[in-house]
Parts: structure tokens; C-alpha cells; sequence
């Protein structure tokens, strides 16, 4: 192997060659960055969805009890969290209060979340949330924190800077906005109010002696598994769910969104695989007399294969990096307009979130994968073909 | 140098056989002018396709230094004809698109030299060929005449011992083929050992010693 | 339909593999017409024809060669992230082990790799001889290889198909961890003798690497791939981690160890299955390779270095080893 085949004059001739072909080059440039910027976006929106929340999911607990009646969630005992509390191995135990609130007649909700302000375990969790609260005029009043989506909804029905809940008491309660929640927030933010935790009672229609749930973590993972079945075992009503159960099932979620995404896009790639074999068979088959000349010339097969094929890589590797780049600047500056509905749909209010940017190594060398891997197959026959053509030809 | 034996080339196109070269027996030596005449269809063309190894024999060898060249894998044949063998075509064949310095550069690229030894070698064919003055210009707009200048640069680039020429001078008008029968002289002083593939009259009144081998249906007249 | 498969890097991993399937089935199809007509003195057009044809065959098995080695990286990256999805399952062994496919797979992919290794050097060597002197022999050697990838194809689909994401899997503490009374490394020996034997044994394999003594090397060189991994596993692993207890292949793959199981594993693999090809295959073309020979002692010479060095860096930090 000659290793100064790499040298100016290879380079400059393929630089050439490449040129003159290009408008065959081109048009198969073309449609790879269309499509790698279409997967490539995909999968850029699918990993920063999960990067935020798993962000979101760590500052969770880890566990959490519920009271079911006929499977049904129903009002939990506050007076569980006493009997959560002797448990040894469980720390930070947090009744929580929130629900759906249903705002008639449009059929939207909000989702209510109550805070007890005071108890310093729940501000740790909602820190991200409750940062820059001045939270001594905020419980001056009866006054709530807003959503983003929460807030351009009642604009948008002209409650400005107040809303009047109707409890299922009858009673009307109204509570005024203090502030919208921050923006890195908003993929599960964006529909929700958060207020203190007695007045969400009232609006939810809870008495003093009922919590929705009471989450608690467990340090020591290892302990996880003993204390499920430990506490499962107190209440024949109590249902436990843990943090990695739901991350887990997120991330399927996810998974089937981004997994049925990618099985039609493999139709896509077969396509485009097929048209590329077509193509460049045409392209060489024009070429063989120019191929057989080289080789008359003294260039060997192999001399020949590695031109054909680093052809083909420049053809790769620039669309490549077009596409994937055009799909950076698509996702996460532009924010994915249209593509983001099919990954955030299913929720109540119109989601527009930021997408925080998220590369990893997994991602760029799925895209590559994805990508190359067929090309070249479907390359490498009529990349043969051509290569081995007869340099007879040349001499007609 | 070139030694031929038994040469046979047949080929088979849908059940028909046409036999192009038959028994073939011819012996080169170093630095002999060899002037292959004979009609288009009397075989020239193919004997000199398979003296440079781009195509094989149905039987017989050809041996270039004893070297076996119609029995080289690919690897091997084609760096012996990178080293050993330029060739000039009857249409030329240069890359259109290319210049002159750059369809000169194209038999070295592949070899082991560094970029410096390549455009001194580029040059110094360049040279030889009396075709210097028009290096950057586009093969598109070159004249006949200089068009098969370039093509002669080009077989000469890499010094190989022989020159293969089909049909040298039938794209060329009379002043031109003068011209190429000088540089054929200059190399055949130069030691080269030249085989002509040709039918025209001008070659058979060369002042060198050459040798004319008469071919008539893909046998060499005795 | 089990949520492993529509995981984004296990269907692409799976396509890929595949694809590489579908291109090497072409090559076998045109290898075995090659082969059963193959006589290179013959001036047959269809030689001629062969002989082309064998160029496809071989550009084929390289581009899957080169493709190998990437999708091997890619596996593993792919099963370290799957230890989210399976409970119980901290890193990739827990992944792996989570059915009886997983680790028959992992180890047939290295022995893969080992072959095309050995395929490269000997499709070199035949290519430099003036009648491809070795040309069968390195056909055979494809047929097999072909063999060993229709049997990984399976079993890519089957270990992926049969993660069952709702069975806990035990993590690598339980896997590698030490039993009560069992002792998991080879032939009886204990930490400081499998040391000995790790360090005896790199300083053979150099000697006969460079002396030249080919039959001892490649003997050398299997014990040493054999108790290296016990070594990392048992011992050297534990100075990654800088955890007495946590003894695991995988783990340091991850990026809260900078990904050095990557460079470690690499270099003791590459090394060996280098080595051992070209050991074997000059041995059969009675050739030597002194750019070759350096290679492998520089990758088994970093393999050692590594894991000496976690050692050292432990020591001097702390005054006291594990």
C-alpha cells in the first residue's frame, strides 16, 4: 500500500473530479440533508426532552403513597405520614396536596399544586420553581403562581390578575396572580398554579385531615426494595409508587414516540437507499470510460476504489454535518416549530417550551449511523462495479 | 524486453467466436522501434492492449522483463505498467476538464513519491514534449496537435523503458505527424523501446531502424 | 411489544447489524462461486471474472470490518444505557446477564473480531503474492466468519427480543461480588498470586513478542487475556471504582470513571487479537512484521500502564492500598 497515495495532487484531483460531477453529487447531497436534518431534529427534541426530565424527576422523591378505594384515588390519611415517620431508613416525609382544576365552559384544566411554604422539605423540591419569590408579600395574600400557558389562558378570557375558583364547597374563592413560574420550568409547569397548601384545599375541596398524597425519600437504594414492601404491607388500601418506576415508564413513553418515529423513517431510508443504487450506477456507468483510462494509466483497482469511495465520503460527511447543524439551529434556537407538537401532544394547554440543548456522543453517532451505514451500502456495488471496469475500454 | 509466444485472443459474443490474435510470436528487444501495420481490424490494437496488460490472452504469455504480465494479479500488473509502460492513444484521451499539468500528474498520483519529486517529473515531461508554454491551460481548448503533445508528456512522466502508441497520428493533420515522428526519434534515442500500432504511409519511411510487422487478420505476415 | 426494541439505539444497532448481514450474504454467495471455480493459471474469462469478483468480496468484508469494530463500541454504549430500563440493573452487567443470550453474544463479538483480524492479515499476504498463493485458505476463513455472523445476527435479535423489563436482573455487586467461600478466580489463586502471574506474564509475552518465539507468544498471550480480565475485574477495577467491593468489567465504561474501560479494554483486546494474527499468520507465510510487532507492544505495554498507574495514583493519594 503506497502511503503517499494521500498526498496534494490525489486530494486535488478528487476535488476535481467531484466538481465536475457536481450536479449528480448534488442532488443526492441535497435530499441526505433533508433528511438527516429530519432526524436529526427528531432525535435532538426526543434527548433534550429526556435530559429535562430526568432533571425534573431528580429533584423528586423517591417514593410515594397514595390511598386507593375500588383502585380509584381517594383522599389520603394525613395521619399515614405519622406512621411513615417510625419507619427507620425513611427520610424527608411531605404530605402533599394538588388535583385538577377544571375550568368550565372551555373543558381545559390546571393543574393545583399546594405548597406548604413553611416546611422547608417542600421548598427544597419545588426550588427551581419558587426561586425569586418574595415569599412574604406572596402569603400577604390568597395569591398563586402561574404557568406560563396558565397565565396566556386567562389573559386570553380576560382574568388579568385574578382568577375565582369555584370550590366544590359552592363558594367562590378568589386568588390573585403573583407571578409567572420561570421558563426553564415549563415542560411541567407550563399548565400548572402553584398556591399554599391550605388554600388549595379549599379550591380542591379537601378537609384539614386529608392530603392527596405524601411523597418521603429513601436515601440508601439498596433499602428501597425492604421498605416497598414494608410499607405496602401497613394499609391493604395504601399504593406506593417509586421514582425509578417513573422514570422508567417516561422513558417508554418516550421510547414508543421516538421508536414508532424511527420505523417509519426506516421505510423512508430503504427508499433512499434504493434510489442511491439506481443513481449511482447511472453516474458510474457514464464514468467507466474516464475509469478505464486511470487504469491504463497504471492506477490498480484499489487505487481506484479508495478515489471512488472517498467520493463518496466527502458526499457523506459534508451532508452530514450540513444537516445535523441545519437541525441544531432548527431545535434549539428556533425551537421546533410544527415537529415539537407530535413529542409534547397530549397534554391540555398548547406546551411552548425551549428546548435546552442536549448533544451527546449517543446521539450524533445514532444520526451517523443511521445515516452512512445504508449510503454506503447501497454504494458499494456500482462503487465495484465501476471500478473494476475494463481499461480496455479506453482504447476505443 | 517484450516477449511474446503463442498468443491467442478469441472472443465470445453469444455462442459466436472471433478469433482477433492468432498464434502471435514476437520478440522485442531493448530499445527496437517496432512499427505494427496493418488495416483497422487486423489486431494491432488488441496486441498492444495485451503487450500493456489491459487486457488478458485466452492463451499464450507475454513477458515484459520476464515478467508475466497477462498472468499479474491486478496489484502487480498495474504497477508494472505504472513503472514500465506509457501509452498514447488515437483520440487522445485526456480529462477534458483538467489542465495540461494536470492530466501529466495523473499516472504519478498514485505512486510512492513525495509532491516535490511529482512536479519535478511533471516538468521535466513537460518539457520533453515541447508543451511547457501551455501547462495551466484546459485540455478542452488545446489544438490536435497539442492535445497529443500533452498525451506524450503523459506516457512519459514516470521514464517508463516502453511506449505503446495506437494509431498515433490519425487525429492529426501532416505537419503535426511530422512533428511526432521527431519526438519518436528523440525517443528512440533516448533508449526507449517504441511500439507503433499504425496504418499510415508515413511510417514506413522512417531514417531510424525500425522494425514494420506486418498484420493481416490477427496473424503476424511473415 | 417489549420497550427494549423500540429503544432509539437498539433498533438502529439492530438495522445496522442487518444491514452489515445483508452485504456480507452477497459476498458469501459471490465466495462460494469463487471458490468452487477458483484456478488462478487458467485463462477461463470466467477467471477474469472471478477474479473481479473477488474484489468485491474483499472490499465488502473490509467496510464490515471497519463497521464492526464501531458497532462493537456502539453495543456496549447502548447496553450501559439500557441499565436505566431494567431494574435492578446498574450498568451493562447487569444488562447483559439479563438473559442467557447476552453474554454468549459479547463473547462471540470479540471472537468475531479476533477473525477479521486474522482475515486482514491474511488477505494482506496474499495480496502481495504474484498468484494470490493464499487465496482458498483465506476464503475458508471468510466462510467461517460468515458463519460466526449469521449466528451473532441471531443472537442480537434474540437477546434483544427476550429483555424482559419487568425482571430484575442482579447488579454487578451480586455478579462479580465475592461469595461465601467461593472463589471466582482461575485455578485457586489468590489475589497476590494472580498479580504475579498478570505481571510474569505481560513481561513473557514481550520477551517473546520481540525475541521472536511465535508458538510461546500466542500460548502466552491467550493466559494473558485470560488472567488480565481477572485481574481487572478482581483487583484493578477495584482501584477505578476505589471501592474494595465493587468488583465489575462494566462499570468503568461509564462516564463517571472518564470512560477508561473504553482505553482498557481496547488496548488489552486490540492487542492480543493483533498480536495473535500476526503471530499465526507469519508463522503460516513464514514472514515477520516489525511495525506490527511494535504496535502490539505498545497497545498491551498501555493495558498494563493503565492499570498499574490507578494503582500507583490510589497509593500515593491515600498512604495505603485497598
Amino acid at each position: 500500500m503506497n502511503s503517499n497515495f494521500w498526498n496534494n495532487a490525489f486530494w486535488h484531483f478528487l476535488t476535481l473530479q467531484l466538481f465536475k460531477e457536481r450536479s449528480k453529487h448534488l442532488t443526492v447531497a441535497i435530499i441526505s440533508i433533508l433528511l438527516l436534518f429530519l432526524l436529526s431534529s427528531v432525535l435532538f427534541i426526543s434527548s433534550s426532552i429526556r435530559f429535562s426530565l430526568e432533571e425534573t424527576l431528580e429533584a423528586q422523591p423517591d417514593f410515594v403513597i397514595s390511598r386507593l378505594q375500588g383502585g380509584v384515588a381517594v383522599p389520603t390519611p394525613l395521619s399515614w405520614s405519622d406512621e411513615l415517620l417510625n419507619i427507620y431508613g425513611i427520610t424527608k416525609v411531605t404530605p402533599r396536596v394538588y388535583g385538577r382544576y377544571f375550568f368550565q365552559p372551555k373543558e381545559k384544566s390546571f393543574l393545583i399544586v399546594g405548597v406548604d411554604f413553611f416546611e422547608e422539605q417542600s421548598q427544597k423540591n419545588l426550588e427551581k420553581l419558587i426561586k425569586n419569590i418574595d415569599l412574604k408579600s406572596f402569603l400577604k395574600d390568597p395569591q398563586m403562581l402561574v404557568g406560563k400557558g396558565v397565565k396566556e389562558y386567562l389573559a386570553e378570557n380576560f382574568y388579568k390578575n385574578e382568577y375565582k375558583f369555584l370550590t366544590p364547597k359552592g363558594k367562590f374563592e378568589t386568588i390573585k396572580i403573583f407571578k409567572t413560574l420561570p421558563k426553564e420550568t415549563q415542560l411541567i409547569a407550563n399548565d400548572m398554579i402553584i398556591m399554599p397548601i391550605d388554600l388549595a384545599r379549599n379550591v380542591l375541596g379537601y378537609s384539614e385531615d386529608e392530603v392527596t398524597n405524601i411523597s418521603f425519600n429513601v436515601p440508601n437504594p439498596d433499602e428501597w426494595n425492604q421498605i416497598n414492601d414494608k410499607i405496602s404491607a401497613l394499609h391493604y388500601d395504601l399504593q406506593i409508587i417509586n421514582k425509578k418506576e417513573v422514570k422508567k415508564s417516561y422513558q417508554t413513553l418516550y421510547n414508543y414516540k421516538g421508536g414508532f418515529f424511527l420505523i417509519l423513517f426506516l421505510i423512508v431510508l430503504m427508499t433512499f437507499s434504493l434510489i442511491l443504487y439506481q443513481r449511482y450506477n447511472m453516474v458510474y456507468s457514464s464514468e467507466k470510460r474516464h475509469i478505464g483510462l486511470l487504469r491504463a494509466l497504471g492506477w490498480s483497482i484499489n487505487d481506484v476504489l479508495k478515489l471512488k469511495f472517498m467520493e463518496t465520503l466527502i458526499v457523506i460527511i459534508s451532508s452530514y454535518i450540513i444537516g445535523v447543524f441545519m437541525a441544531y439551529v432548527f431545535v434549539f434556537i428556533l425551537d421546533a416549530p410544527l415537529l415539537k407538537n407530535i413529542f409534547l401532544g397530549g397534554q391540555n394547554l398548547q406546551n411552548s417550551v425551549e428546548f435546552i440543548p442536549v448533544i451527546d456522543m449517543a446521539t450524533l453517532s445514532s444520526i451517523f449511523l443511521l445515516y452512512a451505514l445504508p449510503f454506503i451500502t447501497a454504494v458499494l456495488i456500482p462503487v465495484w462495479r465501476v471500478s473494476v471496469s475494463n481499461p480496455k475500454e479506453a482504447m476505443l | 524486453m517484450i516477449k511474446i509466444e503463442n498468443l491467442y485472443k478469441t472472443f465470445y459474443q453469444e455462442k459466436n467466436e472471433s478469433n482477433i490474435l492468432i498464434n502471435i510470436n514476437l520478440h522485442i528487444k531493448k530499445g527496437e522501434l517496432i512499427i505494427l501495420k496493418g488495416i483497422s481490424g487486423s489486431g494491432k490494437t488488441t496486441l498492444l492492449s495485451l503487450i500493456a496488460g489491459l487486457d488478458r490472452p485466452s492463451q499464450g504469455k507475454i513477458l515484459i522483463e520476464n515478467d508475466p504480465i497477462s498472468k499479474l494479479p491486478d496489484l502487480f500488473a498495474s504497477q508494472l505498467r505504472a513503472k514500465k509502460i506509457g501509452m498514447i492513444f488515437q483520440h487522445f484521451n485526456l480529462f477534458e476538464h483538467l489542465s495540461v499539468n494536470e492530466n501529466v500528474t495523473i499516472p504519478l498520483i498514485p505512486s510512492t513519491l513525495s509532491m516535490k519529486e511529482i512536479y519535478k517529473k511533471v516538468d521535466k515531461a513537460l518539457e520533453l514534449a515541447n508543451i511547457t508554454h501551455k501547462k495551466s491551460l484546459l485540455a478542452s481548448r488545446l489544438s490536435g496537435g497539442e492535445k497529443q503533445r500533452t498525451a506524450i508528456a503523459r506516457a512519459l512522466v514516470a521514464n517508463p523503458d516502453i511506449i505503446l502508441c495506437d494509431e498515433p497520428t490519425a487525429n492529426l493533420d501532416k505537419e503535426n505527424s511530422l512533428l511526432f515522428i521527431q519526438t519518436i526519434e528523440r525517443l528512440h534515442n533516448f533508449g526507449k523501446t517504441i511500439v507503433i500500432a499504425t496504418h499510415d504511409p508515413l511510417f514506413e519511411d522512417l531514417k531510424l531502424k525500425n522494425r514494420i510487422i506486418p498484420m493481416v487478420n490477427g496473424q503476424i505476415v511473415p | 411489544m417489549n420497550e427494549i426494541l423500540l429503544s432509539n439505539q437498539v433498533i438502529i444497532y439492530l438495522l445496522s447489524e442487518s444491514t452489515l448481514f445483508f452485504l456480507l450474504a452477497i459476498a458469501f454467495i459471490v465466495s462460494i462461486r469463487i471458490l468452487l471455480q477458483w484456478d488462478f493459471e487458467s485463462f477461463n474469462p470466467i477467471q477474469f471474472t472471478l477474479e473481479k469478483q473477488s474484489y468485491l468480496v474483499t472490499t465488502i468484508t473490509l467496510f464490515v470490518f471497519a463497521m464492526k469494530f464501531f458497532l462493537l463500541i456502539y453495543f456496549v454504549f447502548t447496553i450501559d444505557a439500557l441499565a436505566l430500563l431494567i431494574p435492578g440493573a446498574m450498568c451493562g452487567a447487569g444488562v447483559i446477564t439479563a438473559n442467557e443470550y447476552g453474554t454468549p453474544l459479547l463473547v462471540l463479538k470479540l471472537s468475531l473480531l479476533a477473525l477479521l483480524i486474522l482475515w486482514f492479515y491474511m488477505h494482506a499476504y496474499d495480496n502481495r503474492t504474484k498468484n494470490h498463493l493464499y487465496f482458498k485458505q483465506k476464503s475458508w476463513l471468510f466462510l467461517v466468519i460468515f458463519f460466526f455472523i449469521v449466528l451473532e445476527l441471531f443472537l442480537d435479535f434474540q437477546y434483544f427480543l427476550a429483555i424482559d423489563t419487568h425482571l430484575p436482573v442482579s447488579c454487578c455487586s451480586a455478579l462479580f461480588g465475592q461469595l461465601e467461600g467461593a472463589n471466582p478466580l482461575p485455578f485457586g489463586l489468590n489475589i497476590s498470586l494472580l498479580l504475579i502471574l498478570f505481571y510474569l506474564l505481560y513481561f513473557l509475552v514481550m520477551l517473546t513478542l520481540n525475541l521472536n518465539y511465535k508458538l510461546l507468544y500466542i500460548f502466552s498471550n491467550i493466559l494473558f487475556l485470560y488472567i488480565a480480565y481477572y485481574s481487572v475485574v478482581y483487583f484493578f477495577g477495584t482501584y477505578i471504582y476505589q471501592l474494595p467491593t465493587h468488583k465489575c468489567p462494566f462499570c468503568m465504561l461509564q462516564s463517571d470513571y472518564f470512560y477508561v474501560g473504553y482505553f482498557l479494554w481496547a488496548s488489552l483486546f486490540l492487542g492480543t487479537f493483533i498480536g495473535i494474527s500476526d503471530a499465526l499468520s507469519s508463522l503460516w507465510v513464514k514472514k515477520t512484521n516489525l511495525k506490527h510487532q511494535k504496535t502490539v507492544s505498545y497497545l498491551l505495554s498501555l493495558f498494563v500502564l493503565l492499570c498499574t498507574v490507578y494503582i500507583a495514583v490510589y497509593y500515593l493519594n491515600n498512604g495505603v492500598l485497598l
